[in-house]
């Protein structure tokens, strides 16, 4: 098992009103599993991704990767998420001063590789996902699809264990939603065998998923 | 420096216009630009005042002066030996005899107190360089008159001064008697050092002896050492070989004080326009805060790829770092050239009789550039760092959640 997520619960105090998102959220998650969190928008689907990426912490439960309890505030948790983890946002949140080779080089220059190294996995990864073209673009001169496919890049770069994607064609047309999501499951079903936890409300694009769970009421529940 | 650091180091510096050159950061960069070149001038004109006035207190008055301890004039033979002795030393320029007496100018209705030096012009005259006009060598009957009193009275070259020396000890019922001659001003002083060229009059000993009615002696023995600023030590060290009857007193008896003053002053204006600093440290903190609230995304993303705080935060301060250090040397090549302009400038003068010299004089030295770039660039570092707290208390999730 890559990540466990055991009886997650999360509360937002909002105008002295308290919302309790996740109740008693568990999600086992397996090498090479490609799995779908649906729901309504609000109901805490991209929370439960955002704790099991240690970018949020839960109010109670926990975390289990490889055996160990990790916890969003602890001092691993930055090295967890740079070599462990990958992550795909609605916003493809690329630095706009760097090119796509640079952007995707970040994480490796992070994890303390060289520069030439990390130039290199970038330049490999890209081509990898059909932008050898577009290598020396800044985010700005990329079409939506193509931010996105940079971004998955990205989350890619250190061969993390599972990438986390909260709504990766939210942003984006039917064509270029479509282009993300074959890339995805490519990647997935391909030699890679990459693990995925996607968070979408798109129903009929998840149903190509290994698994797909519907977050109602603080609870998943298969779909 | 980590490999995140030193890549975003090399990526700001291939393309600066990019990443460096930002709107942001222009009003940032004047500030600085503004700020240090006013601290850089006004400490280059402070020090160029400071070593102006002390030349001029050097060049104008003896090292140190040799008086008789009793207030009468030293007599020829005294002189002699005296000079004999003092010329022999390693550290002496030069040992001339002199007389000095306060007396009156009067042209007309115009009367100027006055003092009068006599040297005997077949020695050295050591202050020849602030003579202008004239031949050289004063005639008898002649005499060398301060521009500025000069000015005052209305007179020029060529034209008749008298002098008048109160007689106090001939007083008589019809008032104090005066010894009184004319002399024709057979060239102007001017050395910048108001005091003396406002009331300076040179004569000839023999010319001064006269109207004095002494018959010989002089009240000084006027000695130049190669280093003016050992004068005291010097003076000590005179005053044991020559004896009680002879006091040696050197320069800074009288002009230290002052020094120390003007001293004093040059770093009060310091402290006072490194506020100046401050203030636009103030606007470092604003462009900072600016920037990063507008690269939030960005940082949330660094932080996301598992980036530390202090590997960020080092990163915003080596971008902001580089310009605000590069803005501090161009504030200090700014405030050499505008300490240059007010050098250079003729529409306006010290007032002589409140500052002492009536030019004004810039002087640009290491120490006094390198306190200025390690003070700014202190301030200016304080200011950057402040803001960057921000950036430990930013919550990845909060970015994202408000782009959602």
């Amino acid at each position: 098992m890559i990540l466990s997520a055991k009886h997650l619960k999360k509360t937002y105090i909002d105008s002295d009103q308290v919302i309790e998102v996740l109740k008693d959220a568990c999600l086992d998650v397996a090498s090479g599993d490609l799995i779908c969190i649906t729901g309504k928008s609000g109901s805490g689907k991209s929370t439960m991704l955002h704790i099991m990426g240690l970018l949020d912490a839960p109010d109670s439960g926990e975390l289990i990767m490889a055996g160990k309890t990790i916890e969003a505030k602890s001092p691993e948790a930055p090295m967890i998420r740079n070599r462990d983890l990958g992550f795909v946002f609605q916003f493809h949140y690329l630095i706009e001063d760097l090119t796509s080779t640079e952007n995707v080089a970040l994480p490796l220059l992070i994890a303390g590789q060289s520069e030439a190294k990390a130039m290199d996995r970038a330049r490999e990864l890209l081509s990898i996902l059909g932008l050898s073209e577009r290598l020396r673009r800044y985010p700005n001169q990329l079409s939506g699809g193509e931010q996105q496919r940079v971004s998955l890049a990205r989350a890619l770069a250190n061969s993390p264990k599972l990438v986390l994607a909260d709504e990766p064609t939210g942003n984006l047309d039917p064509s270029h939603s479509k282009e993300v999501w074959d890339l995805i499951l490519s990647l997935n079903k391909g030699e890679l065998g990459q693990t995925f936890v996607i968070v979408t409300h798109d129903v009929e694009a998840a149903q190509a998923a290994d698994q797909v769970f519907e977050l109602v009421n603080g609870i998943l529940i298969p779909a | 420096m980590d490999k995140l650091e030193l890549f975003f180091i090399k990526r700001y510096l291939k393309t600066p216009k990019r990443n460096l050159f930002r709107f942001t950061f222009v009003f940032m960069v004047l500030g600085i630009i503004l700020s240090v070149g006013i601290l850089s001038a006004g400490l280059n004109l402070f020090q160029g005042y400071e070593s102006n006035l002390k030349s001029l207190l050097l060049d104008s008055f003896a090292h140190i002066g040799i008086q008789s301890s009793y207030g009468d004039l030293i007599s020829e033979v005294d002189s002699a030996s005296i000079i004999d002795r003092l010329s022999q030393k390693r550290e002496s320029l030069s040992a001339i005899p002199s007389l000095e007496c306060p007396l009156l100018a009067q042209k007309g209705d115009k009367i100027r107190a006055i003092n009068l030096r006599a040297y005997d012009f077949n020695r050295e005259f050591p202050y020849q360089k602030y003579v202008n006009g004239g031949e050289g060598k004063l005639q008898s009957g002649e005499v060398i008159v301060g521009h500025y009193l000069a000015e005052e009275l209305g007179l020029g070259i060529g034209d008749s001064i008298e002098l008048n020396y109160p007689r106090f000890d001939r007083i008589t019922p019809l008032g104090i008697l005066t010894a009184q001659n004319n002399y024709k001003i057979a060239a102007l002083y001017r050395s910048g050092y108001y005091e003396s060229d406002r009331s300076l009059v040179i004569s000839t000993l023999e010319d001064a002896r006269a109207l004095l009615l002494l018959p010989e002696g002089y009240s000084k023995i006027e000695l130049r050492l190669k280093d003016a600023d050992k004068a005291g030590l010097f003076a000590r060290d005179y005053s044991e070989e020559l004896g009680q009857d002879f006091i040696p007193i050197p320069w800074n008896l009288y002009a230290e004080s002052l020094l120390r003053l003007v001293a004093m002053e040059k770093w009060l204006i310091f402290i006072v326009f490194s506020f100046l600093v401050l203030i636009a440290g103030i606007n470092v903190i604003s462009a900072v805060s600016t920037i990063i609230i507008d690269k939030s995304s960005e940082i949330a993303v660094l932080k996301t790829l598992g980036a530390s705080h202090r590997s960020i935060k080092r990163l915003f301060a080596l971008r902001v770092g580089a310009i605000a250090i590069l803005a501090v040397v161009i504030g200090q090549v700014f405030g050499a050239a505008l300490s240059w302009f007010v050098e250079k400038q003729t529409f306006y003068r010290l007032k002589g009789d409140v500052y002492f010299i009536d030019t004004l004089g810039a002087r640009i030295t290491f120490p006094n550039l390198l306190v200025v770039f390690l003070v700014a660039s202190f301030l200016i570092f304080l200011c950057v760092m402040f803001p960057l707290k921000q950036i430990e208390k930013m919550q990845i999730i909060e970015v994202i959640r408000h782009k959602h």
